[in-house]
């Protein structure tokens, strides 16, 4: 599985998005499940399957699918894939 | 106050029957109560002297482990047999088959007091533990009543497969949700059979208010409170109710005696509102209405939004988030398939807020039963536990 099949089916599982509705270009605004909660758990997800802990500040800073490709970028993990 | 073993009395009813027309007290001991003696010797000892003759008591413990011995007067409750005859139209009525241990009010009331005061058949059975006895048991009765609990319709509907008992001709349900989803199965093995969803709780020993299925399909509607009967909202929604046929008093879990008047507003441990038509409305057990982000939870509405997509059983319990915050998790019988679990957070999503999503979707195969019939809430926390089909990640 690519990084980027990964970050979907978490993002899809943690906001409980149908798989038509899903795209990497959707931002926090598109997506109405994408609450503050919805940010923790969504923090918790990436810790889980990137090994990459977000502090809460930066959780918060997110606000798209693009941002949190960004943060992982920066992370190291590669969606080069 | 003598004890008599339940176990005892299923051997030989007429035990039951003695002890009733005696004028001394007694207690019915159940078979598999886990409260322990010295509890219970202590608790029946911090009774008042005058409850030595003309009453009975009875051990509950629910579905929460804690131990409670309710106490009630005979006379009184042999009023209530009489208006249940009256109001549940059981005048055609000639048995009842027992399929709930006699130590639960429900099942003493509704079945051995009823069919002992109004001079009727009483069939005692082996419960659901039997099927092919209790099969035969229904099959020969040309008009019997039973009383059953919601999470007992579809391990009968499974047991009885293919068969139909068209002289059962009165089914009650009370203890629990009533068993709306799978009311085609319960029709299904007693075409006759007039269904009503009874409510009510151990203080109220045990009726308050009565409906017959075909008044409404929201099950959490139970209907109007019996004659006698009043009942109102408190100031947190719960329901509190003044009976004449009542239990007299308790003893809770620290063996202190608490009182019971006429004039006492009793709390039922449901929260719920009066309809303008005058029908009650349950909204949940108290424990299953409660505050997380500061958003209030009915655990009873996010059952009903599921039930548009589910039909098998829907339980919760309750537990905290990492956070310290309260919370639920959801437990889906049967085991649930990936598609329907997307289907149930689908549901969720639709209906609700973050707030109200369970911490965890789980499922299992079967459901523990307590004695009673009711769910062991206590095994279900336990056991789910074992089968994760979702979780938040917090």
């Amino acid at each position: 599985m690519t990084n980027r099949e990964k970050l979907r089916d978490l993002l899809i599982d943690v906001f409980l998005l149908e798989d038509d509705e899903f795209d990497f270009s959707l931002t926090q605004e598109q997506i109405e499940t994408w609450d503050s909660l919805g940010t923790v758990s969504m923090a918790v997800g990436l810790e889980e399957a990137f090994g990459h802990h977000m502090t809460p500040e930066q959780a918060v800073e997110v606000e798209s699918i693009q941002g949190i490709i960004d943060y992982l970028t920066s992370c190291g993990v590669s969606f080069a894939d | 106050m003598r004890i008599l073993d339940e176990k005892l009395v299923r051997g030989d009813i007429t035990l039951l029957s003695q002890a009733w027309t005696d004028e001394r007290s007694f207690c019915i001991r159940p078979a598999r109560s886990g409260v322990d003696e010295a509890w219970l010797e202590a608790a029946l000892a911090s009774l008042p002297v005058e409850f030595g003759s003309a009453h009975f008591a009875l051990l509950t413990s629910g579905s929460t482990g804690r131990p409670k011995l309710v106490v009630a007067n005979k006379s009184r409750s042999e009023r209530l047999a009489r208006v249940l005859d009256e109001v549940q139209q059981s005048q055609g009525v000639e048995a009842t088959v027992v399929t709930l241990p006699l130590s639960y009010c429900y099942a003493l009331i509704n079945q051995w007091l009823w069919a002992h005061v109004m001079q009727r058949k009483l069939i005692m059975t082996n419960g659901l533990k039997a099927m092919p006895q209790l099969a035969d048991v229904f099959a020969e009765q040309s008009a019997a009543s039973v009383c059953l609990v919601g999470a007992q319709v579809r391990l009968l509907a499974d047991g009885l497969r293919g068969r139909q008992f068209p002289g059962v001709i009165r089914v009650h349900f009370a203890g629990g949700p009533f068993p709306q989803t799978a009311l085609e199965l319960v029709r299904d093995l007693f075409p006759n059979a007039a269904i009503y969803n009874n409510y009510g709780c151990t203080e109220a020993m045990p009726r308050l208010t009565l409906r017959h299925v075909d008044e409404s399909e929201d099950p959490s509607i139970v209907g109007k409170p019996l004659p006698g009967i009043s009942m109102r909202s408190g100031s947190a929604g719960e329901i509190l109710f003044q009976s004449p046929y009542g239990a007299v008093g308790f003893v809770d879990e620290g063996a202190e005696y608490v009182a019971i008047s006429e004039s006492d507003w009793v709390p039922s441990g449901d929260l719920g509102e009066c309809l303008p038509d005058g029908m009650w409305k349950i909204h949940g057990r108290q424990g299953q209405v409660f505050k997380r982000f500061g958003e209030k939870i009915s655990l009873s509405q996010v059952k009903d939004a599921i039930a548009q997509c589910w039909d098998g059983e829907i339980n919760f319990y309750r537990e905290d988030d990492p956070s310290g915050e309260a919370g639920h998790v959801l437990v889906l019988q049967p085991e649930p398939s990936e598609t329907q679990v997307r289907g149930v957070l689908k549901a969720l999503r639709k209906a609700f807020p973050r707030t109200h999503w369970p911490l965890r979707v789980e499922g299992v195969s079967t459901l523990s039963l307590l004695p009673n019939g009711k769910i062991d809430a206590v095994r279900l926390a336990e056991e789910s536990k074992k089968n994760i089909y979702w979780r938040q990640r917090l």
